[in-house]
C-alpha cells in the first residue's frame, strides 16, 4: 500500500481559502486523510484527539501564528514527533531561522503549483 | 470537494471580510492617533488583513492586486517593525491604499482591469513611506529553490497492511478508589470497566491492601482501589469522560506512560474498539479543551497577549439565488394561506372552532417563517457605511474641505437588496453633504466653528422601518438662492408664497442644481430628484431639514422588507385598499361635533384637540367625486416621519393581514399615492397605498394656500 493512503495530514490555515487550494492540492496528489484547523489552538486540540503524520500551516494567522503551533506542537508529548510544513507568503530567514531551531521540517512559499507541493512533502516523508 | 472555481468565489468572500477588518483595524489606527495610543495588535490585524488577500490573489493569477497589496504591506510591515509611526499623513495613504485594494479586488471579481494612475500615485506614495527602511528591503534576496533551508525528513513506516491501523497507542496508567458514596448512588464499577475496555487493551489488577478482616468489615464501607492499565489511541479526555458520572465519588488519577507509549504496528489492540464509542468520544471531545492546549497556549512570546478572538460566528455561505427563491415561496405560501382562509370563509366553515384555530396557527407559522427568511436576507449597514467613509475621504480631498465622518447604528440590519440599492443614493447624499453642506476651512473659521467640518451617517429602526440620516454641521441651505433658482428654472412662480421646508423640498424637484458650476463632485449632472426617485422606488421616503448656520439633515425611511408588508384591507368606495400598519397610529369613527368645515370640500377632525385634515382616499384615487359624509365613515390616523398627522377616510375596515409586496414600477413606473399591489384571498388584486404621499397629493388640502390657512384654524 501507497504512503499517500495512509498518510495522514492536518492543514492549519485561517483563510478558507488557502485552506481549500491546499486540500485541493492534497487531494489531486492522492492523500487520502486529510483533515483541517482554523487556527492553531484547533490544530492542537485536533491532534489531541487525532494523531496526524504531518501538519501543513500557515505561518500568517491570528492569536497563534505557525512557529507558534510548531512551538506548541514540540513540547508536546503526543505531538513532538508530528512533521511540519510551513506555508507563507513571504521569505523570511528569521522565520526560516526559528523554523529551523523550533524543528520545522519543510518550508513551502505561497503561491505554489501541486507539483511543488508534492515535492514539499516528499522530501519530508519520502516517496509518496 | 470544491473546485477552483468554487474556491475563487470563496476566495472574493473572504476579501470582503478582510477588507472590512482592515478597514476597522484602520480606523482603531486613526483613534489610537488622537489618544497617543498604539497597539501592536491593531497593526498585525491590519498587516494580516493584506497579507493574507496577497496570498489569495497569488494563487488566482491576480498580478495587480498582488503587486499592489505587497506594495501596501511592506509599509505595514516597517508599521509594525515600529519603524515608521502612524500619523494622520500616513493614515492618510493607508485608507487610500485600502480603497484601492477593495477596487482591485472588485476588479479581480469582476475579471476587469483598474484603469487610470490612482494606483501607480498611491504606491508611488507608499513607497515614499518606507523610504530607507530596513524591514522594506525586497525579500528577493533570499530567492532560491529551497530558501536555503534543509528539509527534515520524517521517517514514516509504510508497511501499514491494516487499513484501519492506527498512528501511536497511549498507555494509560490509571489509579480509581472509589468512596462508599459511589456505591450508596448506585454505580457499579464493573460496568466502568466494561466501558473502559471499549476504549482500548484493558488490564485490571484490583488491590485489596486495605481490606480487613472478614469480622471487621462493614458492608458498607468501600475498601477496594484498581490500577489499570489501558492501551488506547484515545485521549486522556475520553477516559475521563468514562469516569463522568463518578466525579467526586472517587479518587482518580489518570497518568500517561510516555516511555511505554506503543509505536505504530504494535500489537492489535485497536481490534475490540467500538465504532460507536469512539464516534460519541470524538464528538464529545471537541467541546471541551483538551490538557495539550493548555500547556500550548502559553508560549513565551509577546503576540500571545492578542486580543482574544471575537466569539467564532459559525456561519453558513448560501447562494443568494436559493434565499431568494426561499423568499419568492414564503410569499406564495402567505397568498396560498389568504386564499385558503378565504375558501373557508366562504364555504361557512370559519365558525367551526378547531377549524379556525387551526387556520389561526397556519397563519402564525407562515409569518414566523415569513420572518426567519427575511431574517436571512437581513445584513447589518456597515459594510455600507465603510463605503460612505471612503466617499467622504474622496470628497473632502477633492473639495479640499476637512471633513470628519461619524456613524451611528452601524449594526442596524436591512434588507440585503435595499442595502444593495442605497449605495447609489447615499453616495450621492454625502457628496452633497462634503461638496455643498460644508463650508470651506476659511468661512468656517469665520462663523467660529471648528475648521473640520462634521458629516454624521446614522441608521436606525423606528416604528417598523429604517431610519437613515445624513446630516452635516455646514451652513444650512441658502433658502433664498434655491428659492430664487427654482423661479429662474420656472419650476414655480416668482410669487409662491412658500414655508422653509417648502423651500427645503424644492431640492428635490427634477431640473434643480444649486451648484452654479458643475463641480467634480456632486454635480455630476444628477440631481437630489434622482435621489429620491431611487428611495421611492424601494417604497422609501427622503426628507430635508436644515438650519441655517447649523447644518442639514437628510433623512430616509425604508420598509425593513421590500417582499412582504401588515397591511389593513380597507374598502374604498367599493375598491379593495391595503393601507400598511406601520403608518397607521389609530383608527376612529368620528363623532359629529368633531368634524369641522373647511373651506368648501375639506373637513378637519378634531383628534385630542388637534385638528388634523381629513382626506377621503375615495376622492384622491378618483373613486368618487366629492367625499362621502365623515360620520359614515372610519378614519384611519397616519403620521408622517416629519409627525404631520392626516386623518385617511375609508368606507370600511375589512381585515387586517400579511400581504404580499408585488411591485409596480417595472411595468407602470411610480404611480403617486401608490406604493405597491398585492394578491388578496380571492385572488384579486388590490392597491396598497403610500399614506404620506397620498396625503401629500391629495388635492386642495395639500394646496399651499390651504395648508398655510388650515395653521391658523
Amino acid at each position: 500500500m501507497a504512503l499517500r493512503d495512509s498518510l495522514s495530514i492536518l492543514v492549519v490555515d485561517d483563510m478558507s481559502t488557502s485552506r481549500s487550494l491546499i486540500i485541493m492540492a492534497l487531494e489531486e496528489m492522492g492523500i487520502k486523510k486529510i483533515d483541517f484547523s482554523k487556527d492553531g489552538p484547533s490544530a492542537l486540540q485536533s491532534l489531541g484527539q487525532r494523531p496526524a503524520h504531518l501538519v501543513i500551516s500557515d505561518y500568517n494567522m491570528p492569536g497563534m501564528d505557525g512557529l507558534h503551533l510548531l512551538h506548541a506542537l514540540r513540547q508536546g508529548k503526543t505531538t513532538q514527533k508530528i512533521g511540519f510544513i510551513l506555508v507563507s507568503g513571504r521569505v523570511d530567514q528569521k522565520i526560516l531561522s526559528t523554523g529551523r531551531q523550533l524543528g520545522m521540517n519543510n518550508f513551502i512559499q505561497k503561491p505554489f503549483t501541486t507539483p511543488q507541493l508534492k515535492n514539499c512533502i516528499q522530501q519530508v516523508v519520502g516517496p509518496l | 470537494m470544491s473546485t477552483a472555481n468554487e474556491i475563487r468565489q470563496t476566495f472574493f468572500q473572504e476579501c470582503d471580510e478582510l477588507l472590512e477588518a482592515l478597514d476597522d483595524g484602520l480606523c482603531e489606527i486613526d483613534e489610537g492617533i488622537a489618544d497617543e495610543s498604539f497597539d501592536l495588535e491593531t497593526v498585525n490585524a491590519v498587516f494580516r488583513a493584506v497579507h493574507s488577500i496577497k496570498g489569495g490573489a497569488a494563487a488566482f493569477g491576480l498580478d495587480a492586486l498582488v503587486h499592489f497589496a505587497h506594495q501596501f504591506e511592506t509599509v505595514l510591515d516597517v508599521m509594525r517593525a515600529g519603524e515608521l509611526t502612524p500619523n494622520d499623513d500616513v493614515m492618510k495613504v493607508c485608507h487610500r491604499a485600502a480603497d484601492h485594494l477593495s477596487d482591485l479586488v472588485a476588479a479581480g471579481r469582476d475579471n476587469e482591469i483598474v484603469e487610470g494612475d490612482l494606483g501607480t500615485e498611491i504606491a508611488a506614495k507608499l513607497s515614499g513611506l518606507v523610504v530607507g527602511s530596513e524591514s522594506a528591503k525586497p525579500d528577493n534576496d533570499t530567492e532560491s529553490e529551497t530558501f536555503g533551508f534543509v528539509p527534515l525528513g520524517l521517517p514514516i513506516p509504510t508497511n501499514t497492511d491494516d487499513e484501519d491501523q492506527e498512528l501511536a497507542l497511549n498507555r494509560f496508567c490509571v489509579r480509581f478508589t472509589p468512596s462508599a458514596g459511589l456505591y450508596t448512588s448506585g454505580n457499579d464499577t464493573s460496568l466502568l470497566f466494561r466501558e473502559l475496555a471499549e476504549l482500548g487493551e484493558l488490564e485490571v489488577t484490583a488491590e485489596t491492601d486495605r481490606l480487613p478482616d472478614l469480622k471487621n468489615v462493614d458492608p458498607g464501607e468501600s475498601y477496594l482501589s484498581w490500577v489499570v492499565i489501558l492501551l488506547t489511541e484515545e485521549s486522556e479526555q475520553s477516559l475521563r469522560e468514562v469516569f463522568e458520572f463518578v466525579d467526586g465519588l472517587c479518587e482518580l488519577q489518570i497518568n500517561l506512560d510516555l516511555d511505554a507509549t506503543m509505536p505504530e504496528g504494535s500489537p492489535d489492540a485497536t481490534k475490540d474498539v467500538d465504532d460507536e464509542a469512539q464516534a460519541s468520544s470524538g464528538v464529545a471531545a471537541e467541546e471541551s479543551d483538551s490538557p495539550t492546549m493548555v500547556a500550548a497556549s502559553s508560549p513565551d512570546s509577546g503576540t500571545e497577549r492578542a486580543k482574544p478572538a471575537t466569539g467564532p460566528k459559525a456561519t453558513v455561505r448560501v447562494n443568494l439565488d436559493l434565499v431568494d427563491r426561499l423568499i419568492n415561496m414564503v410569499g406564495e405560501l402567505v397568498i396560498n394561506q389568504a386564499v385558503l382562509t378565504q375558501c373557508i370563509k366562504d364555504a361557512g366553515l370559519l365558525d367551526r372552532g378547531e377549524l379556525s384555530t387551526s387556520l389561526a396557527e397556519f397563519r402564525n407559522l407562515a409569518r414566523d417563517i415569513q420572518e426567519s427568511v427575511m431574517a436571512i436576507r437581513a445584513q447589518s449597514v456597515k459594510p455600507l457605511f465603510q463605503r460612505m467613509a471612503r466617499i467622504v475621504r474622496e470628497a473632502s480631498e477633492l473639495s479640499g474641505k476637512d471633513a470628519d465622518f461619524l456613524t451611528e447604528g452601524e449594526t442596524t440590519e436591512v434588507d440585503k437588496t435595499i442595502i444593495e440599492r442605497l449605495v447609489d443614493p447615499l453616495t450621492h447624499m454625502i457628496r452633497n453633504a462634503v461638496d455643498h453642506g460644508l463650508e470651506p476651512p476659511e468661512q468656517r473659521r469665520a462663523a467660529g466653528k471648528a475648521e473640520t467640518g462634521h458629516v454624521k451617517l446614522t441608521a436606525a429602526h423606528r416604528s417598523g422601518r429604517v431610519l437613515i440620516e445624513v446630516s452635516d454641521d455646514g451652513a444650512g441651505i441658502n433658502r433664498e438662492k434655491v428659492f430664487q433658482i427654482a423661479v429662474e428654472k420656472g419650476l414655480i412662480p416668482g410669487d409662491s408664497i412658500l414655508k422653509d421646508a417648502e423651500i427645503d423640498n424644492l431640492l428635490f424637484l427634477p431640473g434643480f442644481s444649486t451648484a452654479k458650476e458643475v463641480s467634480n463632485l456632486s454635480g455630476r449632472g444628477v440631481g437630489m430628484d434622482v435621489v429620491r426617485s431611487a428611495i421611492q422606488k424601494l417604497g422609501g421616503r427622503v426628507s430635508i431639514f436644515s438650519q441655517p448656520g447649523k447644518g442639514t439633515t437628510m433623512s430616509i425611511s425604508l420598509p425593513l422588507t421590500l417582499a412582504v408588508l401588515d397591511g389593513m384591507v380597507v374598502d374604498v368606495a367599493g375598491q379593495t385598499m391595503v393601507v400598511p400598519i406601520t403608518a397607521i397610529v389609530e383608527t376612529l369613527r368620528p363623532k359629529a361635533e368633531d368634524i369641522h368645515p373647511l373651506g368648501a370640500d375639506n373637513q378637519v377632525v378634531s383628534v385630542r384637540n388637534k385638528l388634523v385634515p381629513v382626506i377621503d382616499l375615495g376622492v384622491v384615487f378618483g373613486h368618487r367625486r366629492t367625499p362621502a359624509p365623515i360620520s359614515d365613515m372610519v378614519l384611519l390616523l397616519v403620521e408622517s416621519d416629519g409627525s404631520e398627522s392626516w386623518a385617511l377616510a375609508v368606507d370600511q375596515i375589512f381585515d387586517q393581514r400579511q400581504v404580499v409586496i408585488k411591485g409596480l414600477e417595472t411595468n407602470y413606473g411610480h404611480v403617486p399615492g401608490v406604493a405597491a399591489a398585492t394578491i388578496l384571498g380571492d385572488g384579486n388584486i388590490a392597491l396598497i397605498i403610500d399614506p404620506e404621499e397620498t396625503a401629500h397629493r391629495s388635492g386642495p388640502v395639500a394646496d399651499v394656500g390651504d395648508r398655510a390657512r388650515l395653521e391658523e384654524v
